[in-house]
């Protein structure tokens, strides 16, 4: 590697001298990934708009059985459509899903042939709880990275309104004796709470991060940002009265751009009697769907397709269950190495934001730029369906990127009840 | 005046020449992989009202790092290569292989020239070897090999007035000027305290010689007067200069490329040298020529260093995140 020590011996000898320009060059550890047919890339991707649980337009589903699979097909069909080419079959589909039984086994099939997919895909979900979109997504990578399919599709879906994350299933009477185990049936909020006291993270500074999240996601609407991306869902909605009309949800329910300062400060703390977490610097409790269509760059070029991200990383790993929020400060380094990058080189992070301590804390033991983490707002003002967070992110990541209009990086990473923390690190190609 | 582009894909530009014959082309030098690893591509193209189309592409084995058209015939260039090869193309012809291959450099050839002058034929190569030598246009055997650098060379550049005689530029921050008919090196110039990826000869001044370096800086220096440059250091890059040219349409203006991304103009008389800033691109700028278009409905009195109207080639090289991603090379006219 006598060329690359010689150019970059150009770049880091000296510091620029009054430039003002900003340029990510120093100390790239370059690997010999370079873009080849083999890569797995991701051709399209959509969302729904994200309601408020319950409350939101999409808590009319609770009514109809099997809604969640509309909402999922809904977003099924919406890549398919956009698809000016008729026969393009994904050889497999993943449906990313925490609440439902099974992780939605049925509904994930069932809302395939409502999606008018053929019989001869097949489908699959998978639950690893906040990552689970993202999941379905490395799910969808690693069989195309195999060689088992070509073509695949990674969804994500939850409805909040229709579960209750209360039943975690049958657990061992044992746990009690081992602490990790004890761990992870410890609520979220109290991890929460956990890396506000351990790390210092004061109620201030949670406060003035959730600001932000509203203050992003309200300019993202106002300025048209999700327009691209998002896929407008018809449903029936019964008011006060019992009048049924027919509603067409197209904006995220969730952003209150009235958030102040002074308003979140009044709020009571929600999970522990002296602690710092409260609604208003929580992810909402909310209902959405999301997909992305995956496959291999020699396969997706033959069809003639386009190629809007190439994934360049995927990283999970493990951390203690009662301070489960700090997942993505360990997760994003790993995602990093593992593509050769730093945090210099990214673009656009998206940090799900489950609660505002864990995302500064993730920031700040970082030292990610605050204007590269989640330019259109996060969790607390857009939502958190469960299921459908990881996905929607890499959905909204890539329109981000996109819309730079030039080359360029991002990086997708939640944290995960039970102590884990997922990142994937993406390419924009360019235009 | 509008920016014409042109996107290979998978090649990374290195150097860029316009024609002294047809002044609508152009070659360019481009390599695979950021010129890192891989092959290399010889690109003819041609500039038309609407943009830029590719004549010719010829392939080589390893990343091409310059190229010069020949002062005689209009098809014939020479490229350098990574591998320390010098190869001789035709570019009207429908052959892939190169009408000549001449492997005497032991490591890359990063610049090659041909002569300007009137009655001599000659070319000159400047290597990672640390030598440069001078070919005949047949490129059949080395005329002389030149040594006494004590780092790479990344530039040799004939002088356009004095006969025999090159400058180099090199990686031991060195400016030499060499006179072939001796064989020896006249003077050498500690020019910068760092390395020296380019220089070029004045168009007007015959003593006149300007470097750009990694330390962010150009210097213009008058070769009788060496021991220091003649006004101050342009600085306003905020990376190392990868390419300068002194502009054949003015006595004192030059334009230098830069990993900065951009392209600056200058003219080091005046007070303030920094005449334009360029950047158009999102990516390293590695080459940069001037060209003239004749166009008798066109000449502007605007600009007083302006005679013909011109138009400017950029070259963009991707290096921004290391060996990552499918980068277009963009010519841009």
């Amino acid at each position: 590697m006598h060329r690359v020590k010689v150019i970059s011996g150009h770049l880091s000898s000296y510091p620029p001298q009054g430039g003002n320009r900003k340029c990510n060059i120093n100390h790239c550890r370059a690997r010999a990934a370079v873009s080849g047919p083999e890569d797995v890339v991701v051709v399209h991707g959509r969302r729904t708009a994200i309601g408020k649980a319950k409350r939101g337009l999409f808590k009319v589903w609770s009514f109809k059985p099997h809604s969640n699979s509309v909402v999922c097909a809904n977003v099924s069909l919406s890549p398919r459509c956009l698809l000016t080419l008729t026969n393009i079959t994904v050889c497999l589909t993943l449906a990313g899903n925490v609440l439902q039984p099974g992780a939605g086994a049925v509904m994930a099939r069932i809302a395939h042939f409502l999606s008018e997919f053929p019989e001869t895909v097949p489908v699959y979900t998978v639950n690893r709880q906040c990552s689970s979109g993202l999941q379905a997504l490395f799910n969808i990578a690693g069989a195309i990275k195999s060689g088992s399919i070509d073509l695949g599709l990674a969804c994500g879906v939850e409805s909040m309104s229709l579960q209750e994350m209360g039943n975690p299933g049958d657990l061992s009477p044992r746990l009690v004796d081992f602490e990790k185990a004890r761990a992870c049936v410890v609520p979220m909020g109290i991890t929460s709470e956990n890396v506000a006291e351990r790390f210092g993270i004061s109620r201030e500074k949670q406060d003035a991060f959730a600001v932000s999240s509203h203050q992003k996601a309200d300019r993202a609407q106002r300025s048209g940002r999700f327009e691209a991306e998002i896929v407008p869902v018809v449903t029936r909605v019964t008011d006060a009265e019992g009048t049924e009309s027919t509603v067409t949800v197209l904006k995220d329910e969730g952003v209150r751009p009235s958030t102040t300062l002074e308003g979140l400060g009044k709020l009571r703390a929600a999970f522990r009697a002296d602690g710092s977490t409260t609604a208003g610097n929580s992810s909402q409790v909310s209902d959405g769907a999301a997909a992305l269509l995956l496959g291999r760059r020699s396969a997706v070029e033959a069809l003639g397709l386009p190629v809007l991200g190439v994934l360049r990383a995927s990283a999970v790993v493990g951390v203690p269950p009662d301070m489960m929020g700090i997942g993505p400060a360990y997760a994003i380094p790993a995602a990093l190495e593992q593509a050769g990058l730093i945090v210099a080189d990214i673009d656009v992070f998206e940090i799900n934001e489950a609660f505002a301590s864990q995302a500064v804390y993730c920031v700040e033991k970082l030292g990610l730029p605050l204007d590269r983490v989640n330019p259109n707002g996060g969790a607390i003002a857009l939502g958190h369906p469960l299921g459908c967070t990881g996905a929607r992110m890499a959905v909204t990541l890539l329109h981000e990127l996109q819309r730079m209009g030039r080359r360029g990086y991002g990086v997708v990473s939640m944290c995960i009840g039970t102590g884990m923390g997922a990142a994937a690190v993406f390419e924009y190609p360019g235009p | 005046m509008g920016v014409k582009v042109f996107r290979s894909p998978a090649r990374h530009g290195y150097a860029v020449e316009g024609s002294p014959f047809i002044p609508t082309r152009l070659a360019c030098a481009a390599s695979q992989y950021y010129g890192i690893a891989g092959s290399g591509t010889l690109l003819i193209l041609e500039e038309t009202e609407l943009g830029i189309a590719l004549v010719k592409s010829c392939e080589w084995s390893d990343g091409l790092f310059d190229v010069a058209w020949s002062e005689t015939n209009e098809n014939v260039l020479a490229a350098g290569g990574g591998d320390g090869s010098l190869q001789l193309w035709d570019s009207s012809s429908n052959h892939s292989a190169p009408l000549r291959v001449a492997r005497e450099h032991t490591q890359e050839v990063y610049s090659v020239h041909w002569s300007q002058t009137r009655g001599e034929n000659l070319l000159v190569s400047g290597s990672w070897d640390q030598t440069a030598k001078v070919w005949d246009p047949t490129l059949s055997k080395s005329l002389t090999t030149l040594k006494g650098h004590e780092g790479v060379i990344y530039s040799t550049v004939w002088s356009p007035h004095i006969p025999g005689c090159f400058a180099s530029a090199s990686g031991d921050g060195t400016l030499r000027v060499w006179d072939i008919k001796s064989a020896a090196c006249r003077l050498a110039i500690p020019a910068h305290k760092s390395e020296i990826l380019s220089c070029d000869w004045c168009k007007y001044d015959e003593h006149m010689v300007v470097t750009g370096a990694v330390d962010c800086s150009v210097c213009v220096w008058d070769l009788r007067n060496p021991r220091q440059p003649v006004c101050q250091p342009l600085v306003g890059h905020s990376y190392a200069i990868r390419r300068v040219k002194f502009s054949p349409f003015s006595r004192t203006v030059l334009a230098s490329c830069s990993y900065d991304f951009s392209v600056r103009f200058w003219d080091y008389s005046s007070s303030q040298p920094l005449l334009e800033t360029v950047e158009h691109h999102s990516e390293f700028v590695c080459g940069v020529d001037f060209i003239s278009k004749i166009n008798s409905m066109d000449i502007k009195t605007a600009f007083p260093w302006c005679v013909l109207r011109f138009t400017f080639v950029h070259l963009l090289r991707s290096g921004v995140k290391g060996l990552y991603g499918d980068i277009d090379a963009s010519l841009m006219v």
